[in-house]
Protein backbone atom coordinates (compact mmCIF):
# COMPACT_ATOMS: atom_id res chain seq x y z
CA UNK A 1 0.00 0.00 0.00
CA UNK A 2 2.67 2.23 1.11
CA UNK A 3 4.55 1.73 -2.27
CA UNK A 4 1.31 2.38 -4.71
CA UNK A 5 1.88 6.37 -4.68
CA UNK A 6 5.28 6.24 -5.46
CA UNK A 7 5.20 3.42 -8.06
CA UNK A 8 2.23 5.11 -9.95
CA UNK A 9 4.27 8.72 -10.14
CA UNK A 10 7.44 6.93 -11.36
CA UNK A 11 5.12 4.55 -13.78
CA UNK A 12 3.52 7.66 -15.18
CA UNK A 13 6.87 9.79 -15.37
CA UNK A 14 8.58 6.13 -17.32
CA UNK A 15 5.78 5.88 -19.23
CA UNK A 16 5.60 9.81 -20.73
CA UNK A 17 9.04 9.66 -21.24
CA UNK A 18 9.12 6.47 -23.42
CA UNK A 19 6.13 7.42 -25.36
CA UNK A 20 7.88 10.93 -25.81
CA UNK A 21 11.55 9.81 -26.59
CA UNK A 22 11.10 6.86 -28.61
CA UNK A 23 7.28 5.98 -29.67
CA UNK A 24 7.07 8.81 -30.55
CA UNK A 25 9.39 8.51 -33.07
CA UNK A 26 8.33 5.47 -34.71
CA UNK A 27 5.74 5.67 -37.17
CA UNK A 28 4.84 2.85 -39.95
CA UNK A 29 2.61 3.96 -43.06
CA UNK A 30 1.26 1.65 -45.39
CA UNK A 31 -0.74 2.46 -48.38
CA UNK A 32 -0.43 6.32 -48.05
CA UNK A 33 -2.52 7.13 -45.65
CA UNK A 34 -3.08 4.67 -42.83
CA UNK A 35 -0.68 5.52 -40.26
CA UNK A 36 0.67 2.81 -37.02
CA UNK A 37 1.21 5.02 -34.21
CA UNK A 38 2.05 3.33 -31.00
CA UNK A 39 -0.05 5.20 -28.14
CA UNK A 40 1.18 3.52 -25.12
CA UNK A 41 0.58 6.43 -22.74
CA UNK A 42 -2.87 5.44 -21.67
CA UNK A 43 -0.95 2.26 -19.77
CA UNK A 44 -0.63 5.30 -17.21
CA UNK A 45 -3.58 5.69 -16.30
CA UNK A 46 -5.31 2.43 -16.91
CA UNK A 47 -2.73 0.58 -14.82
CA UNK A 48 -3.80 3.21 -11.49
CA UNK A 49 -5.01 1.49 -8.38
CA UNK A 50 -8.59 0.76 -8.69
CA UNK A 51 -9.82 2.50 -6.13
CA UNK A 52 -8.34 5.99 -7.12
CA UNK A 53 -10.73 8.48 -6.82
CA UNK A 54 -11.91 9.37 -10.12
CA UNK A 55 -11.58 13.24 -9.91
CA UNK A 56 -7.59 12.21 -9.30
CA UNK A 57 -7.75 9.72 -12.39
CA UNK A 58 -9.69 12.77 -14.55
CA UNK A 59 -6.34 15.36 -13.16
CA UNK A 60 -3.89 13.16 -13.99
CA UNK A 61 -5.48 12.29 -17.23
CA UNK A 62 -5.49 15.79 -18.28
CA UNK A 63 -1.92 16.71 -17.30
CA UNK A 64 -0.22 13.66 -18.82
CA UNK A 65 -2.71 14.62 -21.86
CA UNK A 66 -0.86 18.25 -21.96
CA UNK A 67 2.76 17.21 -21.19
CA UNK A 68 2.16 14.40 -24.31
CA UNK A 69 0.60 16.98 -26.48
CA UNK A 70 3.39 19.62 -25.74
CA UNK A 71 5.90 17.04 -27.04
CA UNK A 72 3.21 15.96 -30.16
CA UNK A 73 2.60 19.90 -30.88
CA UNK A 74 -1.08 19.08 -31.28
CA UNK A 75 -2.67 20.65 -28.59
CA UNK A 76 -5.58 18.94 -27.19
CA UNK A 77 -5.93 15.85 -28.97
CA UNK A 78 -4.72 13.64 -27.02
CA UNK A 79 -5.78 15.02 -23.56
CA UNK A 80 -9.27 15.04 -24.66
CA UNK A 81 -8.90 11.26 -25.84
CA UNK A 82 -7.28 10.89 -22.30
CA UNK A 83 -9.84 12.15 -20.50
CA UNK A 84 -12.80 10.54 -21.79
CA UNK A 85 -10.37 7.48 -21.33
CA UNK A 86 -9.91 8.46 -17.91
CA UNK A 87 -13.69 8.93 -17.43
CA UNK A 88 -14.81 5.66 -18.89
CA UNK A 89 -12.07 3.29 -16.86
CA UNK A 90 -14.31 3.29 -13.59
CA UNK A 91 -17.16 2.06 -16.29
CA UNK A 92 -15.09 -0.54 -17.65
CA UNK A 93 -14.05 -1.82 -13.53
CA UNK A 94 -17.50 -1.87 -12.68
CA UNK A 95 -18.37 -3.77 -15.85
CA UNK A 96 -15.20 -6.36 -15.36
CA UNK A 97 -15.77 -6.22 -11.25
CA UNK A 98 -15.62 -10.36 -10.62
CA UNK A 99 -18.34 -11.76 -8.12
CA UNK A 100 -16.54 -11.38 -4.73
CA UNK A 101 -15.86 -7.80 -5.68
CA UNK A 102 -12.47 -5.45 -5.75
CA UNK A 103 -10.66 -4.93 -2.39
CA UNK A 104 -9.25 -1.71 -1.60
CA UNK A 105 -5.91 -2.30 -2.17
CA UNK A 106 -6.43 -3.73 -6.00
CA UNK A 107 -4.59 -2.58 -9.09
CA UNK A 108 -5.42 -3.82 -12.27
CA UNK A 109 -1.82 -5.87 -13.31
CA UNK A 110 -1.98 -9.50 -14.48
CA UNK A 111 -0.47 -10.53 -11.28
CA UNK A 112 -3.30 -9.26 -9.11
CA UNK A 113 -6.51 -9.54 -11.28
CA UNK A 114 -5.62 -12.13 -14.20
CA UNK A 115 -4.86 -12.44 -17.32
CA UNK A 116 -7.99 -12.83 -18.77
CA UNK A 117 -9.28 -9.73 -16.49
CA UNK A 118 -6.52 -7.72 -17.43
CA UNK A 119 -6.66 -8.39 -21.12
CA UNK A 120 -10.11 -7.49 -21.55
CA UNK A 121 -9.82 -4.45 -19.49
CA UNK A 122 -7.07 -3.32 -21.35
CA UNK A 123 -8.21 -3.99 -24.79
CA UNK A 124 -11.33 -1.99 -24.61
CA UNK A 125 -9.64 0.63 -22.54
CA UNK A 126 -7.06 1.26 -25.34
CA UNK A 127 -10.00 0.70 -28.31
CA UNK A 128 -11.39 3.46 -26.76
CA UNK A 129 -8.58 5.85 -26.36
CA UNK A 130 -6.97 5.32 -29.72
CA UNK A 131 -10.52 5.29 -31.63
CA UNK A 132 -11.31 8.88 -29.81
CA UNK A 133 -8.04 9.51 -30.66
CA UNK A 134 -8.11 9.46 -34.60
CA UNK A 135 -11.70 10.69 -34.13
CA UNK A 136 -10.24 14.19 -32.37
CA UNK A 137 -7.45 13.93 -35.05
CA UNK A 138 -9.57 13.47 -38.27
CA UNK A 139 -11.90 15.91 -36.55
CA UNK A 140 -14.75 14.90 -38.74
CA UNK A 141 -15.99 11.66 -39.60
CA UNK A 142 -15.89 12.52 -42.90
CA UNK A 143 -12.71 10.06 -42.46
CA UNK A 144 -14.45 7.57 -41.10
CA UNK A 145 -12.78 4.68 -42.89
CA UNK A 146 -9.48 5.96 -41.92
CA UNK A 147 -10.27 6.72 -38.73
CA UNK A 148 -10.76 2.60 -37.87
CA UNK A 149 -7.89 1.67 -40.48
CA UNK A 150 -6.03 3.76 -38.15
CA UNK A 151 -7.57 2.63 -35.22
CA UNK A 152 -7.34 -1.24 -35.45
CA UNK A 153 -3.84 -1.14 -36.87
CA UNK A 154 -2.28 1.20 -33.98
CA UNK A 155 -4.47 -0.62 -31.24
CA UNK A 156 -2.77 -3.79 -32.48
CA UNK A 157 0.68 -2.56 -32.62
CA UNK A 158 0.34 -1.08 -29.07
CA UNK A 159 -1.80 -3.15 -27.75
CA UNK A 160 1.34 -5.97 -28.41
CA UNK A 161 3.38 -3.46 -26.70
CA UNK A 162 1.75 -2.84 -23.73
CA UNK A 163 1.16 -6.97 -22.97
CA UNK A 164 5.20 -7.47 -23.52
CA UNK A 165 5.94 -4.51 -21.15
CA UNK A 166 3.84 -6.48 -18.15
CA UNK A 167 5.32 -9.35 -18.70
CA UNK A 168 8.75 -7.31 -18.64
CA UNK A 169 7.81 -5.60 -15.42
CA UNK A 170 5.96 -7.27 -13.69
CA UNK A 171 5.21 -4.90 -11.08
CA UNK A 172 3.04 -5.61 -7.93
CA UNK A 173 1.35 -2.09 -7.02
CA UNK B 1 -26.60 26.63 -1.60
CA UNK B 2 -26.42 23.40 0.15
CA UNK B 3 -28.23 21.60 -2.67
CA UNK B 4 -25.23 23.15 -5.10
CA UNK B 5 -22.50 21.82 -2.87
CA UNK B 6 -24.92 18.18 -3.15
CA UNK B 7 -24.77 17.97 -6.49
CA UNK B 8 -21.17 18.46 -6.66
CA UNK B 9 -20.47 15.80 -4.32
CA UNK B 10 -23.22 13.33 -6.85
CA UNK B 11 -21.84 14.20 -9.93
CA UNK B 12 -18.12 16.17 -9.16
CA UNK B 13 -16.19 13.83 -11.29
CA UNK B 14 -19.14 13.79 -13.72
CA UNK B 15 -18.74 17.84 -13.95
CA UNK B 16 -14.98 17.32 -13.87
CA UNK B 17 -15.04 15.07 -16.90
CA UNK B 18 -17.29 17.88 -18.92
CA UNK B 19 -15.44 20.51 -17.81
CA UNK B 20 -12.07 19.15 -19.25
CA UNK B 21 -13.74 17.97 -22.25
CA UNK B 22 -14.86 21.15 -23.10
CA UNK B 23 -11.41 22.73 -22.48
CA UNK B 24 -9.53 19.88 -24.40
CA UNK B 25 -12.12 20.88 -27.36
CA UNK B 26 -11.53 24.80 -26.93
CA UNK B 27 -7.41 23.91 -27.25
CA UNK B 28 -7.83 21.60 -30.23
CA UNK B 29 -10.31 23.94 -32.41
CA UNK B 30 -7.85 27.16 -31.31
CA UNK B 31 -4.85 25.12 -31.77
CA UNK B 32 -4.26 23.21 -34.41
CA UNK B 33 -4.87 24.06 -37.78
CA UNK B 34 -6.68 21.60 -39.57
CA UNK B 35 -9.33 20.90 -36.88
CA UNK B 36 -10.16 24.68 -36.35
CA UNK B 37 -10.62 24.63 -40.50
CA UNK B 38 -13.25 21.80 -40.09
CA UNK B 39 -14.73 23.72 -37.28
CA UNK B 40 -15.14 26.73 -38.99
CA UNK B 41 -16.18 25.04 -41.71
CA UNK B 42 -19.16 22.44 -40.56
CA UNK B 43 -20.63 25.51 -38.43
CA UNK B 44 -20.09 27.69 -41.22
CA UNK B 45 -22.64 25.26 -43.06
CA UNK B 46 -24.90 24.58 -39.70
CA UNK B 47 -25.16 28.29 -38.81
CA UNK B 48 -26.12 29.04 -42.53
CA UNK B 49 -29.21 26.48 -42.77
CA UNK B 50 -29.96 28.14 -39.54
CA UNK B 51 -29.86 31.57 -40.89
CA UNK B 52 -31.90 30.27 -44.22
CA UNK B 53 -34.53 28.53 -42.09
CA UNK B 54 -35.07 31.93 -40.50
CA UNK B 55 -34.52 33.98 -43.82
CA UNK B 56 -37.79 31.88 -44.70
CA UNK B 57 -39.64 32.60 -41.49
CA UNK B 58 -39.25 35.86 -41.82
CA UNK B 59 -39.86 36.12 -45.12
CA UNK B 60 -43.37 34.59 -44.50
CA UNK B 61 -44.03 37.21 -41.38
CA UNK B 62 -42.97 39.91 -43.39
CA UNK B 63 -45.44 39.39 -46.03
CA UNK B 64 -47.68 41.73 -45.29
CA UNK B 65 -45.55 44.62 -45.02
CA UNK B 66 -43.80 43.92 -47.36
CA UNK B 67 -46.94 44.06 -49.55
CA UNK B 68 -47.55 47.00 -47.95
CA UNK B 69 -44.68 49.21 -48.93
CA UNK B 70 -44.80 47.69 -52.89
CA UNK B 71 -48.16 49.06 -52.86
CA UNK B 72 -47.14 52.51 -51.41
CA UNK B 73 -43.87 52.00 -54.17
CA UNK B 74 -46.81 51.37 -56.86
CA UNK B 75 -49.02 54.20 -55.62
CA UNK B 76 -46.13 56.54 -55.70
CA UNK B 77 -45.15 55.60 -59.33
CA UNK B 78 -48.90 56.11 -60.50
CA UNK B 79 -48.98 59.27 -59.26
CA UNK B 80 -45.85 60.39 -61.41
CA UNK B 81 -47.55 58.78 -64.45
CA UNK B 82 -50.39 60.99 -63.94
CA UNK B 83 -47.55 63.79 -63.39
CA UNK B 84 -46.47 63.03 -66.63
CA UNK B 85 -49.94 62.95 -68.32
CA UNK B 86 -49.94 66.09 -67.23
CA UNK B 87 -46.58 67.64 -68.30
CA UNK B 88 -47.64 66.46 -71.43
CA UNK B 89 -51.20 68.38 -71.82
CA UNK B 90 -50.00 71.64 -69.70
CA UNK B 91 -46.91 73.53 -69.23
CA UNK B 92 -44.50 70.92 -67.56
CA UNK B 93 -44.00 71.95 -64.11
CA UNK B 94 -40.98 70.69 -62.29
CA UNK B 95 -42.24 71.14 -58.99
CA UNK B 96 -43.64 67.68 -58.02
CA UNK B 97 -46.00 69.46 -55.01
CA UNK B 98 -47.77 70.71 -58.03
CA UNK B 99 -49.25 67.25 -58.55
CA UNK B 100 -52.31 67.74 -57.10
CA UNK B 101 -53.07 64.25 -56.93
CA UNK B 102 -52.29 61.69 -54.34
CA UNK B 103 -53.02 57.95 -53.81
CA UNK B 104 -53.68 55.90 -51.03
CA UNK B 105 -53.48 52.54 -51.31
CA UNK B 106 -56.00 49.98 -49.60
CA UNK B 107 -56.93 46.36 -49.99
CA UNK B 108 -60.49 45.43 -50.73
CA UNK B 109 -62.28 43.31 -48.12
CA UNK B 110 -65.68 42.66 -49.27
CA UNK B 111 -66.87 42.76 -53.08
CA UNK B 112 -70.42 42.03 -54.79
CA UNK B 113 -70.00 41.52 -58.36
CA UNK B 114 -73.46 40.06 -59.93
CA UNK B 115 -76.47 42.78 -58.31
CA UNK B 116 -77.26 45.04 -60.61
CA UNK B 117 -76.06 47.54 -58.39
CA UNK B 118 -72.53 46.49 -56.91
CA UNK B 119 -70.33 47.89 -54.23
CA UNK B 120 -66.95 46.75 -52.46
CA UNK B 121 -65.49 47.70 -48.90
CA UNK B 122 -62.37 49.32 -48.76
CA UNK B 123 -60.07 48.41 -45.59
CA UNK B 124 -59.28 51.56 -45.34
CA UNK B 125 -61.54 54.71 -44.19
CA UNK B 126 -61.31 58.11 -43.11
CA UNK B 127 -58.76 57.81 -40.56
CA UNK B 128 -56.17 57.11 -43.42
CA UNK B 129 -57.70 60.14 -45.49
CA UNK B 130 -60.58 58.32 -47.60
CA UNK B 131 -63.79 60.48 -48.02
CA UNK B 132 -66.80 60.33 -50.26
CA UNK B 133 -66.65 61.16 -53.93
CA UNK B 134 -63.12 60.17 -54.81
CA UNK B 135 -61.93 57.39 -57.58
CA UNK B 136 -60.84 54.08 -56.40
CA UNK B 137 -58.65 52.71 -59.79
CA UNK B 138 -57.15 49.68 -59.98
CA UNK B 139 -53.27 48.85 -59.46
CA UNK B 140 -52.25 47.95 -62.90
CA UNK B 141 -54.81 49.70 -64.88
CA UNK B 142 -58.35 50.56 -65.04
CA UNK B 143 -60.66 51.91 -62.61
CA UNK B 144 -62.66 50.34 -59.79
CA UNK B 145 -65.32 52.91 -58.70
CA UNK B 146 -66.38 56.19 -56.55
CA UNK B 147 -66.02 56.23 -52.97
CA UNK B 148 -70.03 56.84 -51.56
CA UNK B 149 -69.37 56.81 -47.76
CA UNK B 150 -66.43 56.18 -45.01
CA UNK B 151 -66.46 55.06 -41.57
CA UNK B 152 -63.00 55.51 -39.96
CA UNK B 153 -61.75 51.96 -41.22
CA UNK B 154 -63.71 51.28 -44.06
CA UNK B 155 -64.71 52.62 -46.83
CA UNK B 156 -67.77 51.67 -49.29
CA UNK B 157 -67.23 52.02 -53.15
CA UNK B 158 -69.52 52.36 -55.75
CA UNK B 159 -67.91 49.79 -58.60
CA UNK B 160 -68.46 50.66 -62.25
CA UNK B 161 -70.96 47.91 -62.27
CA UNK B 162 -73.92 50.05 -61.00
CA UNK B 163 -76.59 51.30 -62.66
CA UNK B 164 -75.82 55.43 -61.28
CA UNK B 165 -72.32 55.45 -62.88
CA UNK B 166 -71.71 57.53 -65.16
CA UNK B 167 -67.65 58.71 -65.31
CA UNK B 168 -66.56 60.91 -68.01
CA UNK B 169 -64.23 59.39 -70.45
CA UNK B 170 -62.78 60.49 -73.62
CA UNK B 171 -60.86 58.52 -76.62
CA UNK B 172 -56.94 58.78 -76.80
CA UNK B 173 -55.35 60.65 -79.03
CA UNK B 174 -58.54 61.55 -80.71
CA UNK B 175 -61.11 64.10 -79.37
CA UNK B 176 -64.34 63.83 -77.94
CA UNK B 177 -66.03 62.58 -74.62
CA UNK B 178 -68.70 61.23 -73.08
CA UNK B 179 -69.96 59.42 -70.46
CA UNK B 180 -69.24 55.71 -69.15
CA UNK B 181 -72.61 53.33 -68.64
CA UNK B 182 -72.67 49.94 -67.23
CA UNK B 183 -76.31 48.67 -69.26
CA UNK B 184 -75.59 45.15 -69.60
CA UNK B 185 -74.99 42.35 -67.32
CA UNK B 186 -71.13 41.39 -68.28
CA UNK B 187 -68.65 42.99 -66.11
CA UNK B 188 -66.14 43.00 -68.93
CA UNK B 189 -67.99 45.48 -71.03
CA UNK B 190 -69.43 49.30 -70.45
CA UNK B 191 -70.92 51.64 -73.13
CA UNK B 192 -69.69 54.94 -73.44
CA UNK B 193 -72.52 57.00 -74.25
CA UNK B 194 -72.87 61.10 -76.04
CA UNK B 195 -69.75 60.93 -77.75
CA UNK B 196 -71.37 63.09 -81.22
CA UNK B 197 -70.85 61.09 -84.62
CA UNK B 198 -68.80 64.08 -85.75
CA UNK B 199 -66.05 63.04 -84.25
CA UNK B 200 -63.58 59.94 -85.91
CA UNK B 201 -63.31 56.82 -83.99
CA UNK B 202 -61.88 53.34 -84.62
CA UNK B 203 -62.41 49.69 -83.23
CA UNK B 204 -59.78 49.07 -80.84
CA UNK B 205 -59.57 52.86 -79.56
CA UNK B 206 -57.93 53.31 -76.00
CA UNK B 207 -60.78 54.94 -73.88
CA UNK B 208 -59.21 56.68 -70.52
CA UNK B 209 -60.80 59.11 -68.22
CA UNK B 210 -61.23 62.95 -68.99
CA UNK B 211 -60.40 64.31 -66.11
CA UNK B 212 -63.47 66.65 -65.97
CA UNK B 213 -64.68 65.94 -63.17
CA UNK B 214 -62.82 65.83 -59.50
CA UNK B 215 -62.37 62.29 -58.99
CA UNK B 216 -59.94 60.70 -61.81
CA UNK B 217 -57.04 62.37 -63.06
CA UNK B 218 -56.67 62.63 -66.60
CA UNK B 219 -55.03 59.52 -68.43
CA UNK B 220 -56.16 56.66 -66.27
CA UNK B 221 -56.90 53.77 -68.92
CA UNK B 222 -60.00 52.59 -69.00
CA UNK B 223 -60.72 50.31 -72.03
CA UNK B 224 -60.84 49.83 -75.85
CA UNK B 225 -63.57 49.96 -77.82
CA UNK B 226 -64.84 46.99 -79.59
CA UNK B 227 -67.85 48.15 -81.94
CA UNK B 228 -69.55 51.09 -82.09
CA UNK B 229 -72.82 51.99 -83.94
CA UNK B 230 -75.03 54.95 -84.41
CA UNK B 231 -78.79 54.36 -83.32
CA UNK B 232 -81.33 55.80 -86.05
CA UNK B 233 -82.13 59.08 -85.07
CA UNK B 234 -80.00 59.65 -82.50
CA UNK B 235 -77.07 61.90 -82.64
CA UNK B 236 -74.26 60.27 -81.08
CA UNK B 237 -72.50 56.87 -80.82
CA UNK B 238 -73.39 54.21 -78.82
CA UNK B 239 -69.83 52.35 -78.29
CA UNK B 240 -69.49 49.27 -76.34
CA UNK B 241 -65.80 49.33 -74.18
CA UNK B 242 -64.09 46.20 -73.16
CA UNK B 243 -62.35 46.97 -70.08
CA UNK B 244 -58.79 46.17 -69.42
CA UNK B 245 -59.45 45.18 -65.55
CA UNK B 246 -61.75 42.05 -64.54
CA UNK B 247 -63.67 43.81 -61.60
CA UNK B 248 -64.82 40.24 -60.69
CA UNK B 249 -61.30 39.17 -59.05
CA UNK B 250 -59.47 42.70 -57.60
CA UNK B 251 -57.91 42.29 -54.39
CA UNK B 252 -56.23 46.02 -53.87
CA UNK B 253 -57.16 49.84 -55.37
CA UNK B 254 -55.85 53.22 -54.89
CA UNK B 255 -57.97 55.80 -53.79
CA UNK B 256 -57.11 59.04 -56.19
CA UNK B 257 -57.04 62.07 -53.35
CA UNK B 258 -57.35 65.65 -55.05
CA UNK B 259 -55.85 67.97 -53.52
CA UNK B 260 -57.63 70.85 -55.35
CA UNK B 261 -60.89 69.06 -56.02
CA UNK B 262 -62.78 70.90 -52.80
CA UNK B 263 -61.57 74.10 -54.40
CA UNK B 264 -62.67 73.24 -57.55
CA UNK B 265 -66.39 71.98 -56.36
CA UNK B 266 -66.58 75.17 -54.25
CA UNK B 267 -66.22 77.40 -57.10
CA UNK B 268 -68.03 75.34 -59.61
CA UNK B 269 -71.28 75.72 -56.75
CA UNK B 270 -70.55 79.49 -56.15
CA UNK B 271 -71.42 80.04 -59.88
CA UNK B 272 -73.92 77.83 -60.28
CA UNK B 273 -75.87 79.34 -57.40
Amino acid sequence: MNNTVPTNIIRFLIVFLVQVWIFKHITFSFGGFVFIHFLIYPMAILLMPIKTPRSLVLGLAFVLGLMIDMSYDSVGVHTGALVFTAYIRNVIIAFLEPYEGYNIDDVPTIKNMGIGWFISYLSVGLLLHIFLYFSLEAFSFVFIFEIFLNTISSFIVTFIVILISQFIFRTKY
Amino acid sequence: MYNVIQLFAKFGTHILFVVLEVICFYLIINYNQSQKEIFINSSNIYSAKIGEQKAILSNFANLKRVNDSLMRENANLIENLILIEYASDNIPNPDSIYNPYSLIPATICNSTINLRNNHITLCKGSREGIKPDMGVISSSKGIIGIVRSSSSNFAHVMTLLHSQTKISCGIKSRKGHGSLVWKDTDPLRMTLESVPKHEIIAVGDTIITSGFSTMFPRGILVGKIENFKIMSGSNNYNITIKLFNDLTNVKYAYVVQNRYGSEQLNLEKEITK
